[in-house]
């Protein structure tokens, strides 16, 4: 099988040879690009995250408006395609500032970080393959696991106590070797931290991750590539709110802005241990009242195909009940141990 | 207590009516506007000149047309000090015969149009107004130059005459005859307390404006500062002079009725009200006598006020034909868009005369509209051209009170964004709304805005509503033009972008693509499938 490096270069060159024979043939060449209008993402059932339609938008060189689109597209996809020879990433911002140098150019950062998802989504390769990455570094990850980052062992219980941060270029790392038999990833650095020193790692043979909110985008390629390749379940404990809910379920399910690259980004089959509305109950923990905003957010939550079973219904219905919403970091209420030492391995127990 | 006391003082040197009857006087008009001279218009500097323009232009115009003379007008201002000037204003008019020259430039309330007739002028205070404040500000005599004709010959005639207030009658200080190859009528006025300016309110607006609604009318005017403008004819047409209409039944007041009555040299009232009012058959008569029982064939002069008070008020409900048009002469849309154009150069200029109509009920009225866009449309304000408004009545320029105008009133009530306007005040555009009528309901004395009467206000948006659609239809044009150059453009800039770029990606050269750019330049519209942009 080709590796990833080379079936995006063959991609780029595709989407040249595209133009110049439509040109050879005397048409007027026009691109494909599937359209990311929310009529056109779709929840997958079998698949259990959202996809792209099958439906597309045209860009025509005979259209005074798409065909500015295309030489965008042609221009930018050249500048990957260096950088993916050459092994180099650049951010989205610096891509926006060497686009100034082209011969057309782009009015705002939001317009060339369009058409780099036009490039993703037409070539069907994710922009970490094109060598553009996030600014932002991904979550921290501790526990014993070797990786071969270029030439470069790295284990990531002898990177400090704030562990391994995963780089955007994840892609490129290579997985040589571990002895963990499952991953625990938290929403909180303070949670992280506290399973660092109670050696959660130790007690469980588990790797640690702290996702700091929202999973970046490499967050979420190496929980899938963990759980793929190394065939270890994830889990995932957050606060007890709808927020915490979600931010489970963008790493299980994807997220609806990102259809086109699910297939690579989503865990379908990574757990949401907690904190649920039952644990706030079950476990007696200290809570806030629930606001509006997390009402209305919970009532979404609840038409979102992602949380159509049983058990996501039920949690959302609960929440909405006792109107009470806790932070994972609540169980220190029974001392800073009781979450590791208790918590934890009753959760794991039952899943 | 104290009050009692001092009232009874007053009381004790009370005068008897007589005695204060000693000082009763009676007032001719010249003093009456002698004391009152903001009533002829002139209060403000700049107000006075224009409206001393206004007086001698409308003058000129009026008395050519009505000789069949194509109008024309040497009008040369001089300054002589601060707020000082000299006019000299030479007509080619029928000229004034010379036992009427004082009578023109000396006594109020003379004059020919004293009729129910579309005209200019209307109060016969235009002339002797000038000649009243000429003097009242600089103490000078009027020097008047007449030639007229007298059987075959051209008579002339060259007086200096001054205004005596108290009896309203001319003074002549000296008088020669002299030659002259040609009739019309010239004057030399002196003015203080005056000042000529270039602002929308001001004499040289006043003449531009004046040639947009006479486009057959010449005029050459040189300014204080030396610079001689001519103003050409657009067109060699005179207009036709109007008619005199008979009022409508609809437009009588009982004071009119009983003026009539006294007037008319009919016997009995039936004939009279025949006779003097339009569309008045015997029919209605017979109507009228029905439903008031009052006797119709009496002698006209025994009529009582109660009776014509009930008969105007019958006329109210009563089905009348709209008043004749005869008496309207409009400029007629072809002559206003030769006037706008000779003016404001523009790039679009689209004009309208209405069907006459009536308001309240018996005064009939035509509205004349025309839009000019680009070129010298607007005026320019600092270095932005705002759009401008020029009302007229009776060709006659509106040039004051523009804001309490039932014309302004409806122009601003129109939706200009529907017609491709986005802003009406900062587009070049020039509006033109023109009413003619027999009564032109002025605001007031100053005449220089109209009333908001709903019919009226009604046809100036239709007349401008119906050019402002071919204005757009033009702009629509002329933006589809320039957005095809400009894609024309986009496709010859940016097809050898994407071919340099694809041929790059795909480590090929550059193919050859007249074939390809050809089809693309001229393909107006997307190139099929479906576009889902977003």
């Amino acid at each position: 099988m080709m590796n990833r490096r080379d079936f995006t270069l063959a991609k780029l060159k595709g989407l040249g040879n595209t133009i110049i024979d439509d040109v050879e043939k005397n048409t007027v060449p026009s691109l494909k690009v599937p359209s990311r209008g929310t009529s056109n993402i779709v929840y997958d059932e079998a698949k259990r995250y959202y996809v792209l339609g099958d439906r597309y938008g045209q860009r025509s060189l005979g259209n005074v408006k798409q065909i500015k689109k295309v030489a965008q597209m042609v221009s930018m996809a050249n500048f990957c395609k260096v950088l993916v020879e050459t092994q180099k990433t650049a951010t989205m911002r610096e891509t926006y500032y060497v686009s100034e140098g082209w011969d057309v150019d782009f009015g705002s950062q939001d317009e060339s970080n369009l058409v780099g998802e036009d490039l993703e989504v037409t070539l069907g390769v994710t922009r970490e393959d094109l060598g553009l990455m996030p600014e932002e570094d991904g979550a921290s990850v501790y526990g014993n696991i070797t990786m071969k980052d270029d030439d470069v062992e790295i284990n990531a219980s002898k990177t400090g106590k704030s562990g391994y941060s995963i780089s955007p270029t994840i892609d490129d790392v290579e997985f040589v070797d571990h002895d963990v038999q499952r991953v625990i990833a938290v929403e909180t650095m303070g949670m992280f931290h506290r399973m660092v020193q109670e050696k959660a790692y130790k007690k469980f043979d588990t790797l640690i991750v702290g996702l700091k909110g929202q999973a970046a985008r490499a967050t979420r390629r190496f929980l899938k590539r963990v759980n793929e390749e190394l065939h270890l379940p994830v889990y995932i404990c957050n606060d007890g709110d709808p927020w915490g809910f979600h931010i489970a379920m963008v790493i299980i399910s994807g997220s609806a802005k990102l259809a086109h690259v699910n297939h690579d980004l989503a865990t379908p089959d990574a757990k949401f241990m907690g904190v649920t509305a039952s644990d706030i109950i079950n476990y007696d923990l200290p809570t806030d009242p629930l606001k509006d905003i997390d009402v209305l957010r919970l009532k979404e939550l609840a038409k979102d195909p992602r949380y159509r079973n049983e058990f996501w219904q039920n949690e959302i219905k609960k929440m909405l009940k006792i109107g009470k919403k806790a932070e994972q970091q609540s169980f220190s209420k029974y001392g800073l141990e009781y979450v590791v030492d208790t918590y934890f391995p009753e959760k794991l127990d039952s899943m | 207590m104290e009050t009692n006391a001092s009232l009874q003082k007053e009381i004790s040197v009370e005068r008897e009516a007589s005695e204060i009857f000693e000082e009763f006087k009676e007032l001719t008009p010249s003093e009456f506007f002698r004391r009152n001279k903001q009533m002829l218009g002139f209060s403000g500097k700049i107000r006075s000149l224009t409206i001393v323009f206004h007086e001698l232009i409308t003058n000129s115009i009026d008395a050519a047309e009505e000789a069949g003379i194509l109008p024309e007008m040497v009008i040369d201002l001089k300054r002589v000090d601060k707020d000082h000037y000299i006019l000299r204003h030479q007509d080619n008019g029928p000229g004034i015969p010379e036992p009427f020259i004082t009578k023109v430039f000396c006594t109020m309330f003379a004059g020919s149009k004293f009729r129910n007739i579309q005209s200019r002028g209307q109060q016969g205070l235009g002339c002797s107004g000038c000649v009243l404040l000429s003097q009242m500000t600089t103490g000078q005599p009027v020097k008047i130059r007449s030639g007229y004709k007298e059987g075959n010959k051209i008579k002339g005639v060259e007086m200096t005459v001054k205004m005596d207030v108290k009896t309203n009658q001319g003074l002549i200080l000296d008088r020669k005859e002299i030659e002259l190859d040609s009739t019309g009528v010239s004057m030399e006025l002196h003015f203080k307390d005056v000042s000529y300016s270039l602002s929308e309110q001001g004499a040289f607006e006043y003449i531009r404006r004046t040639m947009i609604a006479n486009p057959h009318a010449k005029i050459v005017f040189k300014d204080p500062t030396g610079n001689r403008y001519i103003f050409d004819r657009a067109t060699d047409e005179i207009p036709p002079m109007p008619k005199e209409v008979l009022p409508h039944p609809k437009g009588v007041t009982a004071d009119d009725l009983i003026f009539m009555a006294k007037h008319t040299d009919k016997r009995r009232f039936r004939s009279m009200l025949t006779s003097s009012l339009s569309r008045m058959s015997n029919k209605r008569v017979d109507e009228l006598e029905e439903i008031t029982g009052i006797d119709f064939n009496k002698r006209p002069k025994d009529m009582k006020w109660e009776e014509a008070e009930k008969i105007v008020e019958l006329f109210q409900s009563m089905d009348f034909m709209a008043p004749p048009t005869a008496g309207l002469i409009p400029i007629g849309q072809d002559q206003v868009e030769k006037g706008m154009k000779e003016i404001l150069e523009p790039e679009y200029v689209k004009t309208i005369t209405r069907n006459p109509k009536t308001y309240k009920g018996g005064v009939s009225f035509v509205i004349e509209a025309g839009l000019a866009y680009g070129g010298k449309s607007g005026r320019v304000v600092g270095e932005q051209k705002k759009a401008e408004i020029m009302r007229f009545a009776n060709r006659v320029p509106l040039t004051f009170d523009q804001g309490s105008c039932g014309i302004t009133e409806a122009l601003k009530s129109i939706d200009w964004k529907r017609y491709g306007i986005r802003d009406l005040e900062n587009a070049p555009i020039t509006v033109f709304v023109n009413i003619v009528s027999t009564h032109v309901p002025y605001m007031s004395t100053g005449k220089q805005s109209v009333a908001p009467e709903a019919e009226i206000m009604q046809e100036v948006r239709q007349a401008t509503m119906k050019i402002a659609r071919s204005l757009q239809k033009y702009l629509n044009a002329k933006r589809a033009a320039k957005e095809e150059a400009m894609r024309a453009q986009i496709f010859e800039t940016l097809v050898p972008v994407v071919l340099k770029e694809a041929a790059i990606l795909a480590e090929r050269d550059v193919p050859e693509y007249t074939d390809v750019m050809a089809k693309v330049t001229r393909k107006p519209k997307i190139l099929g499938g479906v576009t889902d942009d977003e």
